[in-house]
């Protein structure tokens, strides 16, 4: 008779293969990693630079550098650039943030020399036209308007400049009123001053050969764009965090937005992988105490976690969360509770067990397939220098923190009464 | 070409196995024959809450997500109108554990009365944050209603209102656990480094002693072809207007379906598209704009939706669109632009096959659809849908006695 209360025995997966592929320095300068697995004849090619919103001297000129480079070159329109990706079956992308810029090319293996010579032609000869430039700031006006309608974009917002003050790049916000005084100048000098090749690490990922190499080493390789410097991160302003509430009301609204939480280190300081463990217990999955207490047990939200979100030059632990406009004073306080717990109670040689268990999967989904191998290796260089031996770190502690060292790291790391609150929505009785 | 192995249980549940030792996680995918156009027009919101209520315990198993985070996997479940699929990811040394979890909440729930209430509250907060505390979010509340009188795909997955969700009680939910989840109503693929023998095996250990239940033959009412145009204004606070067409389309398995997709891609698949072109950068009057299919499995709906520039008016906005529709009626599409639209059509589906969980989540649904087969069928059926049968489709379509149109308008 079977015996349906048993779990069946588990087998611990051998030994974690972390891929540890060095860059090759190409002609021009850039660098350049190859990433071959997968089954499926495709790849993504993700160029990254140093050019995030840090180093613009005008708001929105980082983000209009990196997502104008299709709309025209010396030698195609917007259009003949859109035309020949869609018929490649070619996805280009392009993302930003505060540190980084990047771009990104997923082709199929057949049309890869086809789509890459078009971003290569994007990245060295790009033009950004007046009339695009036009379309872009309507465009994107109105998208911004309509996002700040949403309490969980303006609790983030709140939260970021409280944490950093709104004269720090990594605490600024463009306004709607921003892309009306945005000037093409500004764009220019952007992309010819951070998008260039010394500036940059190159990513090919998926079924790679030696002839995708060559073709993305004759394409992106050869030569040298952009400024022949290479780029000093601005030093930052020195930031004093004090423990502060923001709220902002907004009517009608069903449900609160929440956001908690601090300045930490940077992702490559040696308690970075017991304060993850530490994350991870307290809103890092769905099994996570903030969860279990404010979703599984009290009904308040669709859905609660905690982050640690690395920065080039620092890091922000954060609390989000969206909850029913009744339940967010209750919901502040249990969040309050829970940090406290994690201070005061050793966890449980149990509840840890199963947060490390879930960690290892995490780790083997990392490298799960080229794509994701890919991303890690992205993130590596971003946070970490290309220190493969992070990983390898952050294994051994997944598999060694004891809850004694945890309960050190809150009452080093988590303090309540020195985070930063932020809320949108309604508060009942306020 | 996804090759795959099939097998039936005799309790009828439909297993189907496909081997990929490319990655060290074996991807688990158990499709129940159940959506929301399953529900009670008084009981809406129903599959979905249902869904939410699997991971609440079953009978020898009180807490669901504990035994796989132990493993290293990670599960997650979507209801839409067609049906209810829950998915599961771990190393595939672990896959029995799967099999264990999965299969008991096959057996039976636990029922508890204290899951039944807070998911209830849970689901009402995800109603709050996805439909109605979002600008636009509740446009689907009203489009849905508008464009079907009579199918249930009139209501979406989230339900008609919160209210349905607050009223649900432990016997609804016992009733549709007996009338909807069963072996002989549920597809499991299984994707990874698994040995297709060992598999069966398992299957037949853990689901194999559920017996076969009653299900009682699906019958939906079907939706009566349209034959005005049927419009509807909506005020809310939101800082522009915008506009949502609805036109009802063929069903799944119909042999103008990939036409009608390619030519919704054609309209807005891509920044060289139609729509993007003409109506955002050439003539400025949205600031987006999208066309896409519903993807049902049943007759579901073909949308155009794009919002406006306050200097737009919807007489403008709708002029320009049925311009573009005008075209599609008269003017035969290029070879080069059919075949641009199939190129990314192909690029798109090899893309999709790069992941392991896809492949999984596709043959159960194709298997749903009839056959799993059709799968490795697809690339070939788009690349041969022809310039005059997209005209058809677009005639035969695109055309406002077949339209609801929503203005959704700004109180600002």
């Amino acid at each position: 008779m079977l015996d349906r209360t048993k779990a069946p025995n588990k087998i611990t997966p051998g030994k974690i293969l972390i891929p540890k592929n060095q860059p090759v320095k190409l002609a021009n300068g850039a660098q350049l990693i190859a990433v071959n697995a997968g089954t499926q004849d495709v790849s993504k090619i993700e160029i990254i630079f140093n050019a995030g919103t840090r180093y613009q001297n005008q708001a929105l000129s980082a983000r209009a550098a990196i997502s104008m480079l299709s709309e025209g070159t010396t030698s195609k329109t917007s259009q003949q650039i859109a035309e020949m990706f869609d018929f490649y079956g070619s996805f280009p992308e392009h993302s930003f943030d505060r540190d980084f810029a990047s771009l990104t090319l997923y082709s199929t293996n057949k049309f890869l020399s086809n789509s890459l010579g078009v971003l290569t032609d994007m990245i060295y000869n790009p033009v950004y036209p007046a009339h695009e430039l036009d379309i872009f700031k309507k465009k994107g006006k109105q998208a911004l308007i309509v996002e700040l309608e949403k309490v969980v974009t303006i609790s983030r917002q709140n939260f970021f400049s409280t944490l950093f003050s709104n004269q720090h790049p990594y605490g600024a916000y463009a306004t709607p009123n921003d892309f009306d005084i945005l000037e093409r100048g500004s764009i220019v000098d952007f992309h010819n001053q951070f998008h260039s090749s010394n500036n940059c690490l190159i990513i090919l990922s998926g079924k790679i050969s030696d002839k995708e190499i060559r073709i993305v080493e004759e394409n992106l390789g050869t030569t040298h764009f952009g400024a022949n410097k290479n780029i000093e991160p601005a030093t930052l302003p020195q930031v004093l965090q004090t423990q502060q509430k923001v709220f902002s009301y907004k009517n009608d609204a069903l449900q609160s937005a929440i956001r908690i939480g601090k300045l930490m280190f940077k992702r490559n300081h040696p308690d970075y992988p017991k304060f993850m463990v530490l994350n991870t217990i307290l809103g890092g999955y769905f099994g996570s105490r903030l969860m279990r207490n404010i979703r599984e047990d009290k009904g308040y939200t669709y859905g609660i976690s905690s982050t640690f979100l690395p920065f080039k030059d620092t890091s922000v632990f954060v609390i989000g969360t969206e909850v029913g406009a009744e339940f967010t004073k209750n919901t502040l306080s249990e969040i309050y509770k829970e940090i406290d717990r994690l201070c005061t109670e050793e966890v449980s040689t149990e509840e840890l067990e199963l947060v490390k268990s879930h960690l290892i999967g995490e780790v083997l989904r990392t490298f799960d397939g080229p794509f994701a191998i890919a991303d890690s290796i992205a993130s590596l260089y971003e946070y970490n220098y290309l220190d493969y031996s992070f990983y390898e770190r952050t294994i051994d502690t997944i598999n060694t923190v004891t809850p004694k060292e945890l309960i050190e790291i809150a009452n080093k790391y988590l303090n309540k009464n020195d985070l930063v609150e932020s809320v949108a929505g309604k508060i009942e009785n306020d | 070409m996804i090759e795959f192995k099939k097998h039936t249980l005799p309790n009828g549940l439909k297993l189907i196995i496909h081997e990929d030792y490319s990655t060290p996680i074996a991807s688990f995918n158990l499709l129940y024959d159940v959506g929301s156009k399953d529900e009670n027009p008084d009981k809406t919101g129903f599959a979905h809450l249902f869904e939410h209520l699997m991971f609440g315990g079953s009978l020898n198993i009180p807490v669901f997500d504990e035994h796989l985070e132990r493993v290293g996997g990670e599960n997650n479940a979507f209801t839409n109108n067609d049906i209810t699929n829950y998915y599961i990811t771990l190393p595939a040394e672990n896959i029995e554990t799967a099999f264990w979890l999965e299969s008991d909440r096959m057996l039976s729930l636990a029922f508890s009365k204290k899951s039944l209430d807070v998911q209830r509250s849970v689901v009402i907060e995800e109603f709050n944050q996805r439909y109605l505390n979002q600008p636009y979010g509740d446009v689907w509340l009203n489009l849905r209603p508008l464009a079907y009188t009579t199918h249930p795909y009139m209501w979406p997955t989230i339900g008609k209102s919160p209210e349905h969700i607050k009223n649900a009680t432990l016997n609804d939910v016992k009733d549709f656990f007996y009338s909807h989840y069963a072996p002989n109503n549920a597809i499991l693929s299984i994707a990874g480094p698994v040995e297709p023998n060992k598999i069966i095996d398992l299957a037949n250990k853990w689901f194999g002693p559920i017996e076969k239940r009653n299900i009682s033959k699906r019958n939906i009412p079907q939706e009566p072809t349209q034959t005005s145009p049927r419009k509807l204004e909506v005020v809310r606070d939101v800082p522009f207007n915008a506009i949502y067409k609805a036109y009802h389309m063929c069903n799944r398995n119909h042999p103008d379906y990939a036409a009608t997709d390619l030519l919704s891609d054609l309209l807005s698949n891509g920044k060289s598209a139609r729509l993007y072109q003409r109506l955002v950068k050439e003539k400025q009057l949205f600031s987006n704009v999208n066309a896409y299919i519903t993807g049902d499995i049943d007759e579901g709906l073909f949308i155009i939706t794009g919002q406006l520039y306050p200097t737009t008016s919807f007489e403008e906005a709708e002029n320009a669109l049925n311009e573009e529709i005008s075209y599609l009626h008269h003017d035969l599409i290029s070879e080069y632009e059919l075949e641009k639209v199939q190129n990314k059509f192909e690029s798109n589906f090899t893309f999709e096959e790069s992941s392991t969980l896809n492949k999984a989540m596709n043959i159960a649904f194709y298997e749903l659809l009839g056959d799993a087969e059709k799968i490795n069928l697809e690339v070939q059926k788009y690349r041969s849908v022809k310039p005059e049968s997209v005209r058809h489709v677009a005639k035969m379509l695109l055309n406002e006695n077949n339209c609801s149109t929503l203005y959704y308008k700004s109180s600002k």
